[in-house]
């Protein structure tokens, strides 16, 4: 019993050090966000600044308009296809995607973030992370890839 | 009086016959490393990721995001690790083997947990398959739940074994 709380002291000696100088290291004790979500087109001062939720015919509209895109899915998936014109910005990899990133979007530009499809939370979620890094201009395509590619539209391929 | 097989063996005597093979210093080196291969490994997949780990260990839905699954998110791939070490070069050898035993209790814990919350929803029992988050990827629910309970025999009988080879050992022996 004592080896085995000599073992979790020392793994979380280690981990805590660990994380502390990782570069996608997190800090345990952050408070969930609770940043308003809301469909469809309704903007009002209520949710001047929430993230607003986009359906397939708007991402179109918005990407054949040259908007701005983050991809938040993983590099593997990013290469095999993506939106085009789309950023990679792996949510999972959050530090280091914030360094190559974040000098490349303005925080006053409208931002459309998308993930694999309707089941992946992961582009909400970066949505969260980039309006608590003061981007309150944030489009959510929740149909994500999986619909955008279904319904024929065009598609990049490779870093 | 106990009954003798035709190899002479009683039934009273064959647990004792089992013990002894399942706790001979060549079984016992074997399961060491057997345990600490697939640790070191699923330790590796997830150190350095606590964002992703975070994420996956609040999909079992047994509590939410907040400090306790971020700590766990962090902390458990180096317990992991370490007793994978552990079990390798033999230094707190059963401490690591009551630590796997606890964590492997937990993980079948969950997995049952969010596995009746899938199977209730409609699939069937042999049909769920999902990404445990334990750094091997999606998988049958079932054949998880079989692993672990495999990790969780092996930590059991490294722990009570009563000799170890290849131990350090930084109690005082008396004279």
């Amino acid at each position: 019993m004592q080896e085995a709380i000599v073992l979790l002291i020392a793994a979380s000696i280690i981990a805590f050090t660990h994380n502390a100088y990782n570069r996608n290291g997190i800090n345990p004790f952050r408070r969930p966000l609770r940043v308003p979500v809301v469909h469809g087109s309704v903007v009002d001062s209520l949710h001047a600044e929430a993230i607003r939720v986009v359906d397939l015919e708007e991402a179109r509209l918005f990407v054949e308009s040259g908007g701005r895109v983050v991809d938040a899915r993983t590099k593997e998936f990013y290469v095999e296809g993506h939106i085009p014109g789309a950023i990679l910005f792996d949510y999972y990899q959050l530090g280091t995607y914030c360094d190559l990133v974040l000098p490349l979007l303005a925080q006053d530009e409208l931002i459309m973030v998308y993930c694999s499809d309707y089941s992946c939370e992961d582009s909400e979620l970066l949505a969260k992370e980039l309006y608590s890094f003061g981007y309150r201009r944030l489009l959510l395509y929740k149909g994500g890839f999986a619909e955008w590619r279904s319904a024929d539209l065009p598609v990049e391929r490779g870093e | 009086m106990n009954a003798a097989n035709r190899n002479g063996v009683s039934s009273a005597e064959r647990p004792q016959r089992a013990a002894r093979l399942i706790h001979h210093p060549a079984a016992l080196v074997a399961l060491r490393l057997f345990l600490a291969a697939v640790f070191i490994y699923a330790a590796v997949q997830k150190i350095g990721k606590p964002l992703l780990f975070a994420d996956e260990i609040r999909a079992y839905g047994v509590f939410d995001l907040g400090p306790l699954v971020y700590v766990t998110a962090i902390v458990l791939p180096w317990l992991e690790l370490l007793c994978g070490l552990s079990l390798v070069t033999g230094v707190l050898l059963r401490g690591s083997a009551l630590a796997l035993a606890v964590l492997n209790a937990v993980f079948i814990a969950v997995i049952s947990y969010r596995t009746i919350g899938i199977v209730r929803a409609g699939t069937p029992f042999l049909e769920v398959y999902f990404d445990c988050g334990c750094g091997f990827g999606a998988t049958y629910a079932w054949k998880k739940l079989l692993e672990d309970a495999i990790y969780l025999a092996a930590s059991l009988v490294v722990l009570t074994a009563p000799v170890h080879r290849f131990v350090v050992s930084f109690r005082r022996r008396s004279s």
